[in-house]
């Protein structure tokens, strides 16, 4: 099993991959969070912003896929106009990426599920 | 969700984007003296009244607790219950001090409470009256502060 940090670290080099983050999946909270790649100087962080709101989201989400009866979700992507937002859920944290538009999807999505089976 | 009542009109808006938005159960703002400005999710005069008493004191005393501890006072409390989980925290809109206590349940997160809550701060620091700031009241007027918030959050009790 890694420690959150390891797999934080895993998870932000993987190309395209802005910035990865393990979140409490009940409270919402930031357990380990890699730098925001390419932030420019004296741009807020909003990391803690998007932690809360992804795990909040992949909570609505699983609901949703259970009242539909299709199970836990494995994978949740999220895609905006400037990249994606990227969750992989564990029984008590969250994996999150936030990713680039021109990053592999693929390999981010194989890399995070890897990441959630060493985790786990 | 119920709407929220108030005492200072300027807070309205901001407590039920608060509560609305971090789907809170309910909430009071008051000052520190105990005095209430504003609730939602509270249809009582009693319990709103222990609450501000209670969290008055809770914020004096981890105030004091974490200058005896760190140095320094804590702002912000939460508590994790089984269902239900309580947020408290102290906001300042100008010069004015306010503390905020919340309930919610697994329909929000702490995360998303202290998102929130943040927005709320700067909603009031942009709302709040540029006025001179009120005589203060002779201290140790504790209880008919209190009476006088709740008479104007819920009326009188005849």
């Amino acid at each position: 099993m890694k420690a959150p940090g390891e797999v934080v670290s895993t998870l932000s080099h993987v190309p395209g991959v802005a910035a990865a983050m393990v979140v409490g999946s009940a409270d919402g909270q930031i357990v380990e969070a890699s730098p925001m790649k390419g932030a420019a100087a004296g741009v807020p962080d909003t990391r803690k912003h998007t932690a809360a709101l992804a795990a909040y989201l992949y909570s609505k989400v699983s609901r949703a896929s259970h009242a539909a009866r299709l199970g836990t979700p494995s994978f949740m992507r999220l895609e905006a106009e400037r990249g994606n937002i990227c969750v992989v859920g564990l029984s008590e944290v969250v994996l999150v990426t936030i990713v680039t538009p021109e990053a592999n999807l693929g390999r981010v999505r194989l890399d995070m599920m890897q990441a959630a089976r060493e985790k786990a | 969700m119920t709407e929220p009542t108030v005492v200072e009109p300027w807070v309205a808006a901001p407590l039920k984007r608060l509560a609305e938005d971090a789907r809170l159960i309910s909430g009071v703002l008051l000052h520190p003296s105990g005095r209430a400005v504003g609730q939602f999710g509270f249809s009582k005069a009693a319990d709103v009244m222990s609450i501000c008493a209670l969290t008055s004191a809770i914020n004096a005393s981890s105030r004091e607790l974490g200058r005896q501890l760190y140095g320094k006072p804590f702002y912000e409390m939460h508590h994790a219950g089984g269902d239900r989980q309580v947020f408290m925290a102290r906001c300042m809109a100008g010069e004015q001090e306010f503390l905020f206590v919340g309930v919610f349940d697994r329909e929000s997160s702490l995360g998303m409470v202290e998102i929130y809550f943040s927005e709320f701060q700067k909603a009031l620091e942009k709302l709040i009256p540029h006025t001179e700031p009120a005589a203060p009241l002779p201290a140790g007027d504790f209880e008919g502060e209190l009476n006088r918030s709740l008479d104007s959050l819920f009326g009188p009790i005849r």
